[in-house]
């Protein structure tokens, strides 16, 4: 087939073209409406309609291009219902809408993984501006975008960062079912979060925004048009995470196969349900409180415009409503992993398994009675300081329990420092770091210094990258033999591990010190003179903490691209059922749905605990 | 072998693309924002450095100037050739007497504080209205000042009546135009990076008139990069 043969037809090529299509009918539709009207210019300064009609416009030819409407026509046109969609075939299946699990567990693996390095990007540009303590690089404006558009991006992408590759991957064969509950849904929750990638970065045409990742108003209703990028990523993403989030809920629980009680369910599974909970109940919030914020820009509403009746007080709550619960969104698919990896390699089972799920499920609960500990400082009604004071340092109790779960698995245990033990181990050390030093800024005294200094962003990177990026990690080494079918190198991943978590530490610790002791201020271009050693010292560790990530990316392409050394059917000697399957696991993963007898962390306890029938799992292939 | 040479040659293709976006991406994020330094052109005179500085002051900066914010009140630097730049960070020598002009062409808003209606650390704590001696200005008919902080300089600059004939919409704003004209001495100490900025909340519509431009290098902010 010839290459311009194969760029015809519904694939990213196609929707790429009809998305910048798409936006260019938006906009020109949007300037036919607003015309001439000096009025509608005067009050907004910017053709802001045009601008966000022409996104909305991207996206949907974005996904005409890719065949999303494709189906939902054929069935309007009487043709029968099928839940498959370009499964078989070669890699094209990467570049188009495919209903198959796996390819989108790889294809949101490497998606969020281009936006990941993206983020981290700029977090080196931010560096390089703090190298010394006056305006340097960046003028104040840039600065702060370019501050915006790390944290956006990080908080935004990342949030599907491990429920996007590994459970979109994993959760159908770890509950013994064959597909997702609705395989076009998860397709399309990939390839929204890829356009709201987009959309944020182009941002920087229409001049940033100086909000950070919060968007708090009134510097939302202020800002420049740049902010509207900000808005529709964020709804993007928000409509993404419920849709995956209720998708995932759904096939956890009614696509079970027999024998998979609650009570056997990977430990995997369950933080992959809390998360999934957390998703549903908190990212409609999210979309409703930017929908509103746009509006107020576009289309003159006055929701959060206090001159006009509205409050934005009202916009910093629904933000953080949804902005509380999304932190743990990003650290429990973290304790997942753990908890699911550790047994493997301590050779023990899981110590304290329902303990486990009851923290999990015990900061997805209290983890929407907390939001106000952002907002002490506010002006809120201080008889409410003291309750979400308690209920913030109530969660510390689950998310405890979850840590001595993990500790007492390795008690006695057989240890074996593969890579993936390593980030998780790192993940101890670094999240109990990010926890005690969360405790400071929930108490409302201490607090008082640390609220809005870099104490509290140190806390966050230790709790988000400490917790989830390192075990992000822990998940690429572990399962991407199981994805690929190819080992990734060893010794490189323990370079990779080393030089990554000293230079975190190296990172991210003195900017307690520089938080605490210097008062310096978040979000703020120029710092205090006195700072500027610490500052250079976490500016060298972020190069280098960089250079570290760019080692993972060449044992990456080397092992899977060059290398490529077919990987042992169970590397890890793990007792879990993915690893019963071949690797990479066929289209239909089983030809018998398997009998599931026992949990699967029953190391030191004989047999493998699932039963899969005589002939599966042979797939399709 | 091929198909080896194949992959190199992908891995190769991928990372230009990476490299080329990627400067692209910084490329973006530093041009186009007023903060590239112009430098002064420097003379000596009795073996003493002597620069001649001239800014303009305008309501909006137009759409030749900031397409992103045409509507932004702005401050512009002349060049050697006479020519207006965008640039506000100016990078001057150190030890060396400025001899400063400033054209205002923007109408009067007033000052919060009146104790700037009063020059403050230039030569002989006066400036030339006009060609006109002065060391105070009617703190109602100001529009905005010049104040580098750590040099403790302050300068008042009278805004254009409200009646007045010519007035200029947007820059560049020819010398034909309604306007003040502004001058004064002052000097560079040692070498730094100081701060200038407008204390006049001049950014109609922002946060208490201290947002938009008044915070944004490339309008009504800006650096004295002493060398």
């Amino acid at each position: 087939m010839s290459v311009a043969r194969r760029l015809v037809g519904f694939n990213l090529f196609t929707a790429c073209v009809l998305g910048v299509g798409g936006w260019y009918a938006g906009w020109f539709s949007a300037h036919a409406v607003v015309g001439p009207s000096l009025d509608y210019f005067a009050d907004v300064d910017f053709n802001e309609l045009s601008l966000v009609l022409g996104y909305i416009g991207g996206v949907l030819g974005f996904l005409i291009g890719l065949g999303f409407f494709n189906y939902p026509l054929a069935r309007l046109r009487g043709y029968p219902p099928s839940l498959r969609e370009k499964e078989q075939g070669g890699i094209g299946r990467y570049f188009s809408l495919c209903t198959d699990h796996k390819v989108v567990g790889i294809q949101y693996l490497v998606g969020i993984g281009l936006f990941f390095f993206i983020g981290g990007l700029n977090a080196m540009l931010i560096r390089t501006e703090l190298l010394r303590p006056d305006h340097q690089v960046w003028p104040a404006g840039t600065y702060l975008t370019i501050v915006g558009i790390h944290g956006t991006m990080m908080m935004g992408m990342m949030t599907s960062g491990i429920l996007g590759p590994f459970a979109n991957y994993l959760i159908p064969i770890l509950i013994g079912a064959r597909r997702m509950a609705f395989p076009r849904i998860e397709a399309l929750t990939f390839w929204l979060l890829m356009a709201a990638g987009v959309i944020l970065e182009t941002t920087i045409f229409f001049g940033g925004f100086p909000t950070g990742w919060t968007g708090y108003q009134p510097l939302g209703t202020e800002a420049n048009p740049g902010i509207d990028c900000y808005y529709l990523f964020f709804a993007l993403v928000g409509i993404s995470m419920t849709l995956l989030g209720l998708n995932m809920i759904a096939t956890i629980v009614t696509m079970r196969a027999p024998g998979l009680t609650w009570s056997r369910l990977p430990i995997f599974v369950w933080g992959v349900l809390s998360t999934a909970a957390l998703m549903v109940l908190a990212a409609p919030v999210l979309i409703a409180t930017l929908s509103m914020a746009l509006m107020d820009r576009v289309v003159q509403t006055n929701f959060f415009v206090a001159a006009q009746g509205g409050s934005a007080y009202l916009y910093e709550n629904l933000f953080w409503v949804f902005g509380h619960p999304e932190v743990y969104v990003l650290a429990l698919p973290g304790f997942a992993i753990v908890l699911e990896i550790l047994p493997v390699f301590a050779r023990k089972p899981l110590w304290g398994y329902r303990l486990a799920v009851g923290g999990l499920l015990g900061v997805t609960l209290l983890s929407f009675f907390v939001w106000q500990h952002h907002l002490f400082f506010s002006g809120i009604n201080a008889d409410l300081r003291p309750f979400f004071m308690l209920s913030t340092e109530l969660i510390s109790i689950p998310t405890g329990l979850t840590f001595l779960c993990g500790m007492m698995t390795l008690w006695r245990g057989q240890i074996r420092y593969s890579v993936p033990m390593l980030f998780c181990l790192a993940w101890f050390f670094n999240f109990l770091i990010g926890g005690l030093s969360g405790v400071f800024l929930s108490d409302t005294p201490s607090d008082t210094t640390t609220h809005g200094s870099f104490f509290s962003m140190a806390h966050f990177h230790y709790t988000i990258m400490g917790g989830l990026v390192f075990t992000f990690f822990a998940g690429i080494y572990y399962w991407v033999p199981k994805m690929t079918g190819f080992q990734l190198n060893e010794r490189l991943g323990k370079i990779h591990f080393w030089t990554m978590f000293v230079f975190f530490n190296l990172t991210f610790f003195p900017l307690f010190i520089a938080g605490f002791q210097g008062g310096m201020p978040r979000r703020v271009v120029t710092y205090p003179h006195g700072l500027q050693f610490l500052n250079d010292w976490v500016s060298v560790s972020a190069f280098l903490l960089g250079g570290s990530m760019l080692l993972f990316l060449y044992n990456f392409v080397k092992s899977l691209v060059f290398d490529r050394i077919p990987s042992p059917a169970d590397p890890w000697g793990s007792k879990s059922i993915e690893w019963q399957l071949p690797s990479p696991v066929p289209v239909q993963n089983f030809d018998r749905i398997p009998v599931f007898s026992s949990d699967p962390y029953g190391y030191g306890e004989g047999g493998r605990p699932v039963v899969v029938p005589a002939g599966a799992p042979a797939g399709m292939n | 072998m091929r198909a080896t040479g194949f992959k190199v040659l992908g891995v190769a293709v991928g990372l230009a693309a990476a490299a080329v976006l990627i400067g692209l991406y910084v490329s973006k994020l530093t041009t186009d924002n007023g903060s590239k330094a112009y430098t002064v052109p420097v003379q000596t005179q009795g073996g003493h450095k002597v620069v001649d500085l001239q800014i303009e002051t305008v309501a909006a900066v137009g759409p030749q100037f900031s397409p992103a914010h045409p509507d932004y009140v702005s401050y512009l630097v002349r060049d050697a050739q006479g020519k207006w730049l965008r640039r506000t960070v100016w990078r001057l020598p150190a030890n060396a007497t400025v001899h400063m002009t400033i054209y205002n062409f923007d109408g009067a808003s007033g000052l919060r504080n009146p104790l700037y209606a009063r020059p403050q650390g230039i030569d002989g704590n006066s400036f030339m209205l006009d060609g006109k001696a002065t060391d105070f200005i009617n703190p109602d008919d100001t529009s905005h000042t010049f104040a580098v902080p750590a040099y403790g300089l302050v300068v008042p600059l009278t805004g254009v009546a409200d009646n007045a004939k010519n007035q200029c919409g947007y820059a560049p704003c020819a010398l034909s135009m309604a306007h003040h004209t502004i001058t004064f001495t002052f000097h560079t100490g040692k070498v730094g990076h100081y701060r200038w900025q407008c204390f006049v909340p001049c950014a109609a519509g922002w946060i208490d008139g201290f947002g938009g431009p008044m915070q944004t290098i490339g309008y009504m902010d800006g650096f004295l990069d002493v060398i």
